[in-house]
């Protein structure tokens, strides 16, 4: 009895305790949910601690993580200027300007933050101007609160709600003239953690221009209006100007970092299809938003939009940036650098490993078949000009690939033929190479050749001709070669 | 009885001289016209006026401020002008350095042009009068479809500091009048009859007949978009502001 | 020679004196004549950005010529409208009506409602007596002004409302309201129709003494 009872005391407790256990086991998941839920939190429901000027940087580079800090209420202080640049050498453009760059200052957030923008419109300006940033959650994105005649400033706020890299730019009309000039910039919203972090952080924006004149035509160019409403553009460029990544301005890394650009394309016409010469992107954030994707070529960047781009640099060399409608890359200047240093790897990347000449009919020493019966044809020869005259072409047609066209030859490869000394020294043993090739080290005024000449398939008529050519040319001895002096070497080894 | 007769010519001298100091103005024909924003259907009429030939400069403004003293800087109330007036001046009444007084006056505010003209006799030209003058090139009474006109306004707003120049620095429009374009920006009596909120691309609906224009962006888009700038920047500014790129000029009704 | 000399002189100096602009004379005298006619506890001279400054005569709904600083030591709430307006206006004073609903009676004692005419050729007097009667607004309450073109086209300046005639008898308007304190100075300003008016009630209450 008293063990029933035991054993169904027992099973109760048992069961209870098995309740009591899934019980915990969700209070458990509930409870790290909780710690992940952070992430979780209405972002319009964060709260913001203190408050804090937004570092504002020149492109290419970007302002510090916003990792270790919490929302904020964020001061941004942004400042439009119209002024004269390059465009290109020779070629100056008007911009107007965010922060006196193109694109504009690039401005880091994080979301939850409470932004506080105050646009200033400088007084020696001519327009008014305003901003629309694609992160604002409000009526034109910002344009409606802040149109700002020259020489006054207004402020709004906003709070950002959503991570992701984002397009801002100037929406006064008419609109398209004002981001062809070059108003336009990227702004980032981190997301709770901040973005993981890299060696190195770029910013990188593409931009289409239309100019009076054509491309590289020199002097002040303004800006052409129908060209633009035509999409006509003259200049496709990153980061404002032809060049703005090349030379001394290239970007930089070492092998072995791992890279992350923030590509923009602030149009206003034009799609990028973005690609980076030597290297495949590992990761890419799709037009700037939550989907990633992985190991791309090239990817597309939609005028007002974004991308992030990481990659990891293997090798070292010049990676060459470029939208990959090529015609804007090396003709309207869609082209940038990025230099990494550092030692190779041959085994990613060989480079060249050996080259050589690369002849269709046939690798060595052919030989013909051996006429044995003499030319019973009775030999014609033909007059010192004429010979000249077949010579030439004939070595126009046979000879010149290697010799060259003066007989110059090529340094390390082919001896020269022109005042050769090895060539004046011995007419038959001249001979016997046309007729059956040459392989080995020779030496021909002083230089070393060592390399394989084929046997040349030509009758003995026209053997003389060419050499009577070779003699008379270029400085050389002038012997006069005849068909009979080619028969003998031909027949020489059989006898 | 001689020098009766040369006081008589010394005054008529001295006063034709003294008139000559003030504005030569020209004398426009009215008529009638379908501005930027008009439709079909409401053609503007213009009845005959007549307007400064030239921008009013800063010696002019200058001189102004001495018979009225409630405009210099340190005397004009913030409701009639904001920070920036007259900031291009080193103190009261003396331009800083490297102005030039032949220059158009600016960083004066509307209620400063207008009081200036109404001292003159006269008053700030409506809008549509402006428009009206201004749509005229060298030879033509309205030239807003050429090209040239439109690539020459076009090409102005992106010069920077014209208004370092000197007035008549620009063309003779076809009523003798000078620098409508490519000086400076101008107020007019009615700035404030432009319903721009700065969010253009709204503009374009809701009771927004203003901008019903904006619709007919096609082909003669060049000429919207010289005419655009001007309108964009009389919807920012308020009728205190002083900008340095935004001057004025006088006008008269001939009735 | 001298004589003449002196007359030359005399000529010039006339001359000089009929061009300089004498307006400014007339304004300086004003403001201190008003002061004596001073209503509330409001002494002194006006502030800077008071709209008070304005020299122009109005005249309001019950034939009376006023100046806008007779309006002084009121609350004012500030709309521009015109009687024939059909589209916007009925949904703005429905909206200044809303307002004077929700504000508190205590405030409201010490508040004017001030509609002010966009177009004073067609809104006499006598229209906006009927217009005021039409809208159950003929009390202290409710005042309707009207002034000349300019005038109108200044106080529209000073409130950065913008309008302009898009026909006979249409204009197209900015709808702002706009509160005023009891000096004149503009507090506080709402753009749009049928939007969330508790800011503006909130300037109006926090203003009431």
């Amino acid at each position: 009895m008293i063990d029933s009872q035991l054993k169904i005391g027992l099973k109760r407790f048992a069961s209870f305790s098995l309740l009591l256990g899934a019980a915990s086991l969700f209070s458990c998941s509930g409870g790290s949910s909780q710690e992940k839920g952070v992430s979780k939190i209405n972002p319009e429901d964060i709260k913001v601690v203190s408050e804090m000027m937004a570092e504002l940087t020149a492109p290419p580079f970007v302002p510090a993580s916003t990792a270790n800090r919490q929302a904020t209420k964020l001061i941004v202080d942004m400042e439009i200027l119209e002024e004269t640049g390059q465009m290109a050498d020779g070629v100056d453009y008007v911009y107007w300007t965010f922060g006196g760059t193109v694109p504009g200052s690039f401005i880091r957030t994080k979301v939850g933050d409470e932004v506080e923008f105050h646009l200033k419109n400088h007084p020696d300006n001519k327009l008014p101007h305003n901003i629309d940033l694609h992160a604002v959650t409000g009526p034109g994105g910002g344009a409606v609160s802040s149109f700002v005649a020259p020489g006054h400033e207004i402020v709004f706020s906003f709070k950002t709600l959503k991570p992701g890299l984002y397009v801002y730019h100037c929406a006064t009309a008419p609109v398209g003239m004002h981001i062809a000039n070059g108003m336009y910039g990227l702004i980032l919203v981190e997301p709770e953690e901040g973005l993981p972090p890299v060696d190195k952080e770029y910013y990188v924006m593409q931009g289409d221009f239309y100019t009076k004149g054509k491309y590289g035509e020199q002097g002040e160019q303004p800006f052409d209006m129908q060209k633009a409403i035509d999409e006509d553009a003259d200049y496709v460029v990153f980061n404002g100007k032809v060049g703005a990544l090349t030379g001394d301005d290239a970007l930089t890394a070492k092998v072995g970092e791992t890279v992350r650009l923030y590509f923009g394309n602030g149009g206003p016409n034009l799609v990028s299809s973005f690609h980076v010469i030597g290297e495949i992107f590992d990761r890419v954030t799709v037009e700037g938003g939550t989907l990633v994707n992985e190991n791309v070529q090239t990817t597309l960047v939609p005028a007002g939009g974004a991308a992030m781009i990481e990659f990891k640099v293997d090798v070292p060399g010049e990676l060459v940036l470029v939208d990959h409608s090529i015609f804007r890359a090396f003709n309207k200047g869609a082209l940038g650098i990025l230099n990494v240093t550092g030692p190779e790897n041959k085994k990613i990347y060989s480079g060249t490993i050996q080259e050589g000449i690369y002849l269709p009919e046939g690798g060595t020493i052919q030989s013909m078949p051996e006429k044995d019966e003499k030319d019973a044809a009775p030999i014609v020869e033909l007059s010192k000009a004429d010979k000249m005259a077949e010579g030439k072409k004939l070595y126009g047609s046979t000879c010149f690939a290697c010799h060259q066209a003066n007989g110059e030859g090529i340094a390390n490869a082919f001896p020269p033929l022109a005042k050769a000394d090895y060539l004046n020294a011995d007419v038959d043993r001249a001979i016997e190479i046309v007729l059956r090739g040459k392989s080995g080290e020779i030496t021909v005024n002083g230089e070393k050749y060592n390399s394989v000449m084929t046997a040349q398939n030509l009758t003995d008529k026209e053997v003389a001709s060419v050499m009577t050519f070779i003699y008379n040319s270029w400085g050389n001895n002038g012997t006069e070669v005849t068909t009979e002096m080619v028969q003998k070497v031909r027949n020489k080894n059989k006898k | 009885m001689f020098s009766k007769f040369v006081t008589i010519v010394i005054i008529i001298f001295f006063s034709l001289i003294s008139y000559g100091q003030k504005q030569d103005m020209a004398l426009i024909k009215g008529g009638t016209y379908i501005p930027l924003y008009g439709s079909d259907s409401m053609p503007v009429k213009v009845d005959d006026f007549s307007i400064d030939v030239y921008p009013v400069t800063n010696a002019e403004y200058i001189t102004f401020l001495k018979e009225n003293p409630k405009w210099k800087k340190s005397n004009v109330i913030a409701l009639y002008a904001d920070g920036a007036y007259l900031r291009h001046f080193k103190d009261e009444l003396t331009l800083k350095d490297g102005e030039n007084p032949n220059a158009p006056m600016t960083n004066v505010s509307w209620f400063a042009a207008k009081k200036y003209c109404e001292c003159q006799g006269k008053r700030l030209p409506t809008l549509d009068e402006w428009e009206y003058v201004g749509m005229s090139d060298q030879k033509n009474a309205d030239a807003r479809s050429k090209d040239d006109y439109n690539k020459f306004i076009l090409s102005w707003y992106e010069k920077p500091s014209t208004y370092h120049q000197e007035i008549g620095s620009t063309f003779e429009n076809y009523w003798g009048v000078y620098d409508m374009h490519g000086l400076v920006w101008e107020w007019t009596q009615d700035f404030n009859s432009v319903l721009i909120s700065g969010e253009s691309r709204s503009d374009k609906d809701g009771n927004q007949d203003l901008f019903c224009g904006g619709a007919a962006l096609g082909s003669t888009d060049l000429m919207n978009y010289a005419a655009f700038m001007r309108y964009a920047f009389r919807g920012s500014v308020k009728a205190n502001y002083s900008v340095r790129t935004l001057g004025f000029r006088c006008a008269k009704s001939l009735k | 020679m001298k004589k003449q000399f002196i007359l030359f002189l005399t000529v010039l100096f006339s001359f000089g004196m009929l061009n300089s602009c004498s307006e400014s004379e007339v304004q300086e005298s004003s403001p201190e004549e008003e002061l004596k006619t001073e209503k509330k506890e409001f002494t002194g001279e006006l502030p800077e950005l008071s709209v008070y400054n304005l020299p122009s005569e109005w005249t309001n709904q019950n034939n009376e010529n006023i100046r806008l600083e007779d309006l002084k030591g009121d609350i004012i709430v500030a709309v521009m409208i015109y009687t024939t307006c059909k589209a916007a206006c009925p949904r703005l004073i429905a909206d200044v009506r809303r307002i004077h609903e929700k504000v508190s009676d205590k405030a409201n004692k010490q508040v004017k409602y001030v509609f002010v005419s966009i177009d004073p050729e067609i809104d006499t007097p006598e229209r906006m007596k009927e217009f005021a009667i039409e809208n159950e607004m003929d009390n202290d309450q409710w005042v309707f002004l009207r002034s000349d073109i300019e005038d109108t086209r200044e106080f529209a300046a000073v409130l950065a409302v913008s309008y302009k005639r898009i026909s006979p008898i249409d204009f197209s308007h900015s709808n702002i309201i706009s509160v005023f304190d009891q000096e004149g100075v503009l507090v506080h300003q709402k753009e749009g129709l049928g939007v969330d008016d508790s800011s503006t009630i909130e300037a109006i209450e926090k203003l009431a003494m």
